[in-house]
């Protein structure tokens, strides 16, 4: 029901908001053709302080009252502990036989033990405020190494499985964007032995499956439901043989010369809490002839 | 009017933080309700032409810093909707239920309508709503359904957030 007219507005308080979107519109033109995304890593710096207090009040106040519920578990669980400690003291002392025997056959078959990569324990501290897009933040920034690019894995029901890449990096809290992401694309191939490969890209959303694309209509006969599909380490950015999904569904299409693979994450990226960045191993990526840093060249 | 667009783009801010650290939980099908949004349809509603677009470019910048979304892209949204509901200024008398559960969903189909437009300036670099897909839906229901409770929560803090232009 109409109650008041709006008084006449002089002309500048009218000229605020074109101006606003004008200048919205001019930090969309800078950003799209990137600035290296300096504003972007500065703001990020800034409001990562401030998310990473949120996110600490959050979860000290969830942390409070699961551990009230927690505290009747716990009783009962220690009784259990108990006994069980007892068990897998007999058992340990059979483990540790078996360690050493299969450390001595790994180095007669000639694998190496050593981690190819090293790993940056991080906490997820936020998600995208909106909706449209499907960032993950975590508590790690620049000041412990990482860096923009790198690639993020995670555990999860003892599989290691791909989570996606760093986006931004600010002081104190980095921006991934995970597997699911539209923009994502990761170079893959079955771990069968068909070894066929593919890109696998996501469809916006944790709740839609990952589609590998560019699949060879060839390997349509030896794909099998649950199939694994790992990363291939071509795309120098995400290293090799990282889960990333389980083959769901075959997309066959007559007039395509290639056919879409749904894949099911090997992570169920709504329980997600601790991700690991993986640091670029720099002696792996020189050639054979490039010598140990400051020696002399030939 | 300086002390209501500080006050008013400090509470959307900490709307967004909140939405990206804690609004997890309440999410429907992964879809969290934009709180920010809704805020700044009151505050723009309210105050008329100049402190909506303001905060609502302030806080979409600082939405932007947030999102992996390219710089600007919730400060052009945040702005048209918050320039949008400042034309209604006056212009209906606000009840309890009703007009605010209305404004949330014009709102969130505003904000599609602002993405759509974005998309077809600057292509795949922003991403948009699909009319097909339920996550607008649901975000413009959710939206709806807390905009009376945020509407109310709102009213009594008239004093701090509206401009005396505003008022009259």
């Amino acid at each position: 029901m109409p109650v008041t007219r709006p008084k006449a507005e002089g002309r500048g308080r009218r000229a605020v908001a074109p101006i606003l979107l004008a200048a919205s519109l001019l930090c969309l033109t800078v950003s799209t053709r990137s600035l290296e995304g300096v504003p972007e890593s500065l703001g990020l710096s800034l409001l990562g302080f401030f998310q990473r207090g949120f996110s600490s009040v959050g979860a000290f106040v969830a942390d409070t009252v699961a551990s009230i519920a927690e505290l009747h578990k716990l009783r009962d669980d220690y009784t259990e502990l108990t006994e069980k400690l007892e068990r897998y003291t007999n058992m340990e002392r059979g483990l540790a036989d078996l360690r050493e025997e299969n450390k001595r056959l790994k180095e007669q078959l000639g694998f190496s033990q050593d981690i190819a990569y090293e790993r940056i324990a991080s906490r997820i501290v936020a998600k995208d405020p909106e909706n449209l897009y499907s960032t993950i933040t975590i508590d790690k920034g620049i000041g412990d190494g990482i860096r923009k690019n790198m690639p993020v894995i995670a555990f999860q029901d003892g599989l290691e499985g791909l989570v996606g890449r760093v986006v931004e990096v600010g002081r104190g809290t980095s921006k991934i964007v995970p597997l699911y992401d539209s923009k994502s694309f990761v170079a893959a191939r079955f771990s069968t032995a068909s070894r066929t490969e593919g890109l696998v890209g996501g469809q916006g959303s944790p709740d839609y499956p990952l589609l590998m694309r560019f699949v060879t209509k060839q390997a349509k006969d030896a794909l099998q439901f649950g199939d694994l599909v790992s990363t291939t380490g071509y795309d120098s950015i995400y290293p090799p043989e990282v889960a990333i999904g389980r083959v769901r569904k075959v997309r066959i299409l007559e007039y395509q010369t290639s056919i879409d693979v749904e894949l099911d994450p090997v992570l169920d990226f709504s329980r997600l809490e601790y991700v690991f960045v993986i640091k670029p191993d720099v002696s792996a990526q020189q050639t054979p002839g490039d010598g140990a840093a400051g020696e002399p060249s030939k | 009017m300086i002390r209501s667009i500080v006050l008013s783009t400090i509470i959307l801010v900490a709307c967004s933080l909140a939405q990206s650290t804690w609004f997890g939980g309440i999410a429907i099908f992964g879809v969290v309700p934009d709180v920010g949004l809704v805020v700044l349809i009151w505050i723009s509603y309210r105050n008329g032409l100049v402190e909506g677009p303001v905060c609502g470019f302030l806080s979409g910048l600082a939405e932007d810093f947030l999102s992996s979304s390219p710089l600007g892209f919730h400060a052009f949204i945040r702005t048209a909707v918050a320039a949008s509901a400042s034309l209604l200024h006056g212009i209906f008398f606000v009840d309890k239920l009703l007009l605010p559960v209305a404004l949330g969903v014009a709102g969130t189909l505003a904000k599609a309508v602002a993405a759509g437009a974005l998309h077809l300036l600057f292509g795949s670099a922003v991403h948009v709503y699909s009319l097909t897909d339920r996550t607008l839906w649901i975000e413009a229901a959710y939206n709806g359904l807390i905009s009376p409770i945020i509407f109310l929560v709102l009213t009594p803090l008239s004093r701090f957030l509206v401009t005396d232009r505003g008022r009259r």
